[in-house]
């Protein structure tokens, strides 16, 4: 198998899902934020960030957290070191595939 | 692709600013310079906040720190009462790396500086035809005073990129920045010192104003989801 194939096929197939690849692009340039601001930036809806989010912290790359603010409850998103490690990894195949 | 990734990458940077507190924010911070400069000058010579040292820097910090504060605690009001429910929370400060953040910075700083002395040039120029009878020292003045204008043209340039698309007005305000700048550089003071107070109160009323329509245009666009399970 040539370089560039073994690069593609080698993906992280967790973070190459374009809903999960937006999600962690977005995580991986904040500290943290909440689950109406990834709602607004990647216009899912609802259901479908939700099973995204679920994937990803399945996979040990996400940390969810419910809380509130003020009385209004709030879920808050953060990309973990694992999950930082995989999508610079992932950034890197990329790169070396195309 | 990486390019796409990269440039999606950067959208928390501009949401940052999507209600235009960072400008707003800015230029209270402008305003806050000129005004001290303009209570600087009606201050008697030999006032005790003039010629002591220490008093002319507290004096200094009475008339900043509740401008800055203003802006501080009025940024954070605007997100907290007004953005995050809106549109959510973003806390920034991980992510990307200090070494990459410190090239951009001065990257972007060179970037300004030579932007600047470009149409530092041309103002110049335009300065020097308008005062013929200038002498050699005070031409060199009015370049370094003209400069001092220019900068503040990149500077919003930049700012206007760095929002990529999001207000596509705010080249026009940029122009018409421009244009106030090139009036107070023919009509005004055309030194340096003197010539900071209208230049700042000018810079600061912009980038308020426009922080301001910003901020306006960001409520009337967007309104609080209802309140539901996530």
């Amino acid at each position: 198998m040539n370089e560039q194939l073994r690069a593609i096929s080698e993906l992280d197939r967790v973070i190459h899902e374009p809903g999960r690849l937006m999600i962690v692009a977005l995580l991986g340039v904040v500290k943290e934020c909440d689950f109406l601001y990834l709602l607004h930036e990647t216009e899912m809806n609802k259901g479908n960030l939700s099973s995204h989010l679920a994937r990803l912290e399945e996979a040990g790359y996400v940390e969810i957290e419910k809380t509130y603010r003020g009385k209004v409850p709030m879920t808050l998103l953060r990309l973990k070191p694992a999950g930082r490690a995989a999508f610079d990894e992932y950034r890197k195949g990329l790169k070396a595939a195309f | 692709m990486n390019n796409k990734l990269q440039n999606y990458m950067d959208r928390p940077k501009r949401y940052d600013n999507i209600d235009g507190s960072g400008e707003i924010y800015m230029g209270l911070m402008f305003l806050g310079f000129g005004l001290l400069n303009y209570l600087q000058t009606v201050l008697p010579k030999d006032s005790l906040w003039s010629t002591n040292g220490f008093a002319s820097l507290l004096f200094m910090y009475l008339i900043l720190i509740p401008v800055l504060a203003l802006g501080f605690w009025g940024v954070k009001a605007i997100k907290k009462h007004i953005t995050w429910p809106r549109t959510g929370y973003v806390a920034y400060g991980a992510g990307g790396s200090d070494a990459k953040a410190r090239k951009s910075f001065w990257a972007v700083m060179v970037a300004v500086a030579v932007f600047a002395a470009v149409i530092a040039a041309g103002l110049a120029w335009v300065v020097a035809l308008e005062r013929r009878h200038l002498g050699a020292v005070m031409f060199l003045g009015g370049v370094g005073y003209a400069g001092y204008l220019a900068f503040w043209v990149p500077l919003y340039a930049f700012w206007i990129w760095r929002m990529r698309g999001g207000h596509p007005w705010k080249w026009l305000v940029l122009l018409f920045m421009a244009l106030g700048l090139l009036v107070i550089g023919l009509t005004g003071p055309g030194n340096f010192i003197e010539g900071a107070r209208p230049v700042m109160l000018f810079v600061g009323l912009v980038w308020v104003i426009s922080g301001g329509a910003t901020l306006y245009l960001y409520i009337r666009h967007t309104k609080p989801p209802a309140p539901e399970a996530e």
